[in-house]
């Protein structure tokens, strides 16, 4: 499902974000990146979605050499997994429906294809209600709810998130992580960077620790805090 | 690309002219007036032409003899027009039909030719022959025959003509191409406004996986419904402009005139004028569009 193989990223300005980077993700995993700020979390997230290139090593995601990878080709890599970000990025004028919609017209499905699939990603959300709304109107716990609708509408296999709570109260943090953690079940891999303590410990999945791009520890049913 | 996902930029593309109401009446009243400049040279041109056919196909050679020629000498320079084979056709003008021809120009002031006879007048030869370049070299045989006093030929008519068509061609690709480029500056500004007004959308759409084609479309579908709106006023404005100016030279004095045949009619040339602007104006669009893309769109 996703593969890196000894990656590293130096910026242009000479940060080394990431060093020598190696872990695998097998199908239907639930996994946390962890680590404090700037340690070098949304730079993987990034490798993975070829945001940002990386400088050495091999990335793999879903059949995907994402190193090797035309930039052509990018999109179709993105179409294979579903993104969600901290600060949500929902189209300001479109409604809950046409953003989730968007999703679908991008990948040119067909319109009676959007109109049963949609509803469902909405229900799965729980804001059905909510459809006609536009995103100004809403909480940041329903907007980010609308972009996991978004994220998961195409049905991926694989969904990535960074920071997904990092602008939601601790409750509402909580709520996302049980949708996540229920996306799951249903057989999604499920990738969520973060560095809040309180969600890592409250999901007891595996851990992958970063430190200054570093990784000092990948432990399955993990905490935060390394306790073995 | 699917009919639905069409429906769906097209519906994009107009919102955003909508929503840059002044920049796009700035990008049409370009469009439309490039269109129009272009138009009025090529019709312009094209009446010229027209003219300069009809030119050719008037008697180009007129051939007067010397009054005094006798019979036998206007016999011979007769022959020696009917043997010359560019020529197509001739007529003869006896002295008679010369002065009654006078009369009738003179009208009432005929009094003037009181006291004379056709015997002043002189006989002549009008020639029409196959091909118009040929009458200098046909004038020079001629003009090595006895008894011939002048000859004119509208050669320089059509010369003068062929030698206008040729600047109007040349001034109008000028101006027109400066236009057209203006036009498309003002497009890719226009452009440019939606651009930067949906930045945070299209770097979303790029997240979510859309292809850089999918996300230009309805940028170049605004370039194309401004270019394809400014050619459609174009062509209003020019046919009704040009039906009005025709309709008062095809039936004024100009009609009249000897070298003047009169305008030709839009009926038979207004669907190409049409044409042509559709295709300028959906290519200036669509330019316009592409070059705003590649500024300020990094797809
Ligand atoms: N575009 C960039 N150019 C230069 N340095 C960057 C860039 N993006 C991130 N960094 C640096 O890389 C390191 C890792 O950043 P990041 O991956 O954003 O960490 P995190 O998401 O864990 O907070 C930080 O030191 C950050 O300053
Ligand atoms: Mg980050």
């Amino acid at each position: 499902m996703i593969e890196f193989k000894n990656v590293s990223k130096h910026y242009e300005n000479g940060t080394i974000a990431l060093r020598d980077a190696t872990f695998k993700v097998e199908k239907g995993e639930f996994v946390f990146i962890i680590g404090p700020s700037g340690s070098g979390k949304s730079t993987l997230v990034k490798a993975m979605m070829k945001e940002e290139n990386a400088t050495n090593g091999d990335i793999y995601v879903n059949d995907y050499k994402v190193t090797d990878l035309d930039r052509r080709q990018i999109p179709y890599l993105r179409r294979s997994f579903g993104v969600v970000f901290q600060d949500f990025r929902l189209l300001p004028n479109k409604t809950v429906y046409d953003n989730v919609a968007f999703a679908m017209q991008i990948v040119e499905a067909m319109p009676k294809e959007i109109r049963r699939q949609v509803p469902m990603a909405l229900a799965l959300v729980d804001l059905s209600k909510k459809a006609k709304a536009y995103p100004h109107q809403l909480s940041g716990g329903e907007q980010q709810r609308v972009a996991m609708a978004r994220a998961i509408v195409n049905s991926p296999c694989l969904l990535i998130a960074d920071e997904p709570t990092g602008n939601l109260d601790p409750d509402t943090s909580l709520e996302i992580m049980k949708l996540l953690d229920e996306i799951n079940q249903r057989g999604t891999t499920v990738v969520v960077a973060t560095h809040e303590k309180h969600i890592v410990d409250s999901m007891k999945k595996r851990v992958i620790e970063l430190e200054k791009g570093v990784i000092i520890r990948d432990q399955k049913k993990g905490f935060y805090k390394n306790e073995a | 690309m699917k009919l639905s996902t069409f429906r769906l930029m097209l519906k994009e593309g107009i919102i955003n002219i909508y929503k840059n109401k002044l920049m796009s009446l700035a990008s049409m009243t370009m469009v439309i007036a490039s269109l129009i400049i272009l138009g009025l040279f090529l019709l312009f041109a094209l009446n010229l032409i027209v003219n300069i056919e009809e030119i050719k196909k008037q008697p180009e050679v007129t051939i007067y003899c010397d009054h005094e020629l006798d019979e036998e000498g206007i016999l011979n320079i007769e022959r020696a027009i009917k043997e010359d084979e560019r020529v197509r056709e001739y007529t003869v003008k006896t002295k008679q039909e010369a002065f009654e021809f006078m009369k009738d120009i003179l009208e009432e002031n005929k009094d003037v030719l009181e006291g004379y006879s056709e015997e002043i007048m002189m006989v002549s030869f009008e020639v029409s022959l196959y091909n118009p370049e040929n009458s200098p070299a046909f004038v020079e045989t001629m003009e090595s025959i006895e008894g011939i006093w002048r000859i004119k030929y509208s050669q320089e008519v059509v010369e003068f003509i062929t030698r206008l068509v040729y600047w109007v061609n040349l001034i109008s690709i000028f101006i027109v191409a400066i236009l057209l480029v203006i036009s498309v500056f003002i497009i890719s500004n226009t452009i440019k406004l939606t651009v930067f007004a949906r930045r945070k959308e299209v770097g979303i759409m790029k997240y979510v996986g859309a292809t850089d084609w999918f996300i230009r479309w309805p940028f170049i579908i605004e370039g194309i419904v401004i270019g394809i709106l400014g050619s459609i006023i174009s062509y209003i404005l020019t046919s009704y402009g040009y039906n009005v100016l025709e309709s008062a030279v095809n039936s004024g004095e100009f009609k009249s005139s000897l070298i003047f045949t009169g305008m030709v009619k839009l009926d038979i040339i207004g669907s190409q004028l049409f044409i042509i602007y559709a295709i300028i104006g959906t290519i200036m669009g669509a330019v316009g569009s592409i070059v705003s893309l590649r500024k300020h769109l990094k797809v």
